[in-house]
């Protein structure tokens, strides 16, 4: 057993990506890719530490990030009571399931063209999208929740003398969990990407225009950094919010196994 | 309301004999109340078309042909992106599941990768293909491959070594194990990693189509967008969603009842 388990995990995970990095720079060097093919590493690197230092990165990314922190909250907020509410009725709650369905397919990119319609370019456009992202997705893991939680728990609580207000926060609410936080996870999966999407298409600020602005001027190195940034922010969410929250919940009701 | 309580009640009856209403029916009041608020005038008619309207409008393009063209190119394109993505995606998991190597090597240099997400890849697509079909197809094998190569690896390494063992000393070749005892094991999250797959390869196809616009199913509705037309909007995306329920009900549902479900690996 190593020392330090945590950083010798750590290690070990970025060490195939340090080897990634020298293969990139040996396969350019090795085959003279031009720059307008393929950048090389410094001058990603360069065109990294000229975004920094101009504040355009921050701006970007904290566009991008507000965006999504905005339409999640707002979607996470409306969505789990929403989908409480309509899974408690088994008879309800099978009525709506196929309408929740049909919704959280389209939920996403495919709302671009009528947002941008609705709300015109800018804020308001992106934020919906990532709000019914969100939203639908949400929606229906916490309807599917409530409703898969076996009808004699339910009324095992109500005889032992649980009100409405206990059968929530004790039976209901901890039974969707597990569906809720996977809905969160593939909601906000969903929102990221469509964030991207919107912003190429509809904005002037945010990572994705970035990316599409760079595109304009064949500044390879400025895309390659973006999409690099893209990722590290996503596995950061991931890992560092969805991933644990998703341990803390599925895994401690004994719901997965994790490989 | 008793003619409320009535109505569900007949309801109930006939949805148990006809299981299909089930997924018909609840759409009826959605549609109702949404040709409702179109009627009342709440929202301008150019920008909250109603439901006639938007059948109007399916019938002219289906008339002139535009509707079934495009949306013969967006399934073509998301097929055979996910037969690529698949064809790759399952030996790759399988190589990363079993080799204890591999997964070290491979397993962060996946998620990296899958982390930086298919759209993303568009602008340096656009350079390198232009405004093709490479470009599209690259970005739905893209997607479509690393839900399939994750979920494949964990499903691979979830397989219990004692039935390796046991195949093992029952004479079983390498090969053989994989095809009878691995895969096997391992298909239930294969259709999971698909699913997911074809749920985000699906919008990457919508998004592409939009920005590389050429045709299909996104073209039509950002064309549309331009255009100013909600009804044809509307459209796309209700026949979006429709293709759905067809790829689900039609190619996803009967796979995981051949394999998943007949083994009695997946409870539904």
């Amino acid at each position: 057993m190593p020392r330090f388990p945590r950083l010798w995990a750590a290690l070990k995970f970025i060490a195939p990506l340090a080897l990634l990095l020298i293969l990139w720079e040996v396969l350019i060097r090795a085959f003279g890719v031009g720059p307008r093919v393929f950048p090389d590493v410094a001058s990603v690197a360069r065109a990294g530490l000229e975004s920094l230092q101009d504040g355009s990165l921050l701006s970007h990314a904290g566009a991008s990030l507000g965006r999504v922190a905005v339409g999640t909250l707002l979607a996470i907020v409306v969505s789990i009571p929403l989908g409480v509410a309509m899974g408690v009725s088994p008879a309800v709650s099978s009525f709506l399931t196929p309408l929740f369905r049909f919704f959280s397919v389209l939920a996403g990119i495919a709302w671009i063209p009528i947002a941008t319609l609705w709300f015109g370019y800018g804020f308001g456009a992106i934020t919906f999208v990532i709000f019914n992202a969100v939203f639908f997705v949400v929606t229906y893991n916490t309807l599917l929740g409530v409703a898969s939680i076996p009808l004699p728990l339910r009324h095992a609580a109500a005889s032992l003398g649980a009100g409405k207000w206990t059968m929530l926060t004790e039976v209901l609410l901890p039974g969707a969990l597990p569906n809720i936080v996977t809905g969160i996870r593939t909601g906000l999966g969903f929102a990221w990407r469509g964030l991207i999407a919107a912003e190429m298409i509809a904005t002037n600020v945010g990572l994705g225009y970035m990316l599409f602005l760079a595109r304009d001027f064949y500044r390879t190195e400025v895309i390659v950094f973006g999409m690099v940034v893209i990722g590290i922010l996503w596995l950061l969410l991931d890992r560092l919010l969805l991933a644990p929250l998703e341990r803390a919940t599925i895994e401690r009701w004994g719901m997965v196994r994790r490989a | 309301m008793t003619l409320l309580l009535k109505l569900w009640s007949l309801y109930a009856r006939v949805s148990a004999r006809f299981p299909a209403l089930r997924s018909i029916v609840p759409f009826i009041p959605v549609v109702a109340l949404w040709a409702v608020v179109a009627e009342s005038g709440m929202f301008p008619r150019a920008f909250f078309p109603g439901p006639l309207e938007v059948v109007h409008s399916f019938g002219t393009l289906v008339y002139k042909g535009i509707l079934p063209d495009y949306l013969e190119d967006s399934i073509v394109r998301l097929a055979v992106g996910t037969a690529a993505g698949v064809a790759l995606g399952i030996p790759l998991g399988v190589l990363v599941g079993l080799n204890q190597r591999a997964h070290a090597l491979l397993w962060p240099v996946l998620l990296f990768f899958q982390a930086i997400g298919d759209i993303a890849w568009l602008p340096i697509l656009l350079i390198w293909f232009g405004f093709s079909l490479t470009t599209m197809t690259f970005v739905i094998v893209y997607t479509v491959l690393f839900p399939v190569v994750l979920n494949t690896a964990l499903g691979v390494r979830s397989v219990p070594l004692e039935l390796h063992r046991a195949a093992a000393s029952l004479g079983a070749s390498r090969a053989r194990t994989i095809w009878e005892v691995v895969l096997p094991g391992a298909l239930p999250n294969i259709m999971t990693g698909l699913r997911n797959g074809l749920g985000y390869g699906w919008r990457a196809l919508i998004a592409a189509e939009i920005i590389v616009g050429t045709s299909g199913i996104g073209f039509l509705m950002f064309d549309a967008r331009r255009a100013g037309s909600v009804v044809e909007i509307l459209l796309g995306m209700i026949v979006l969603g429709l293709l759905w329920y067809m790829v689900d009900a039609w190619v996803l549902a009967p796979i995981e009842r051949a394999t998943g479900q007949r083994w009695g690996l997946v409870t539904r």
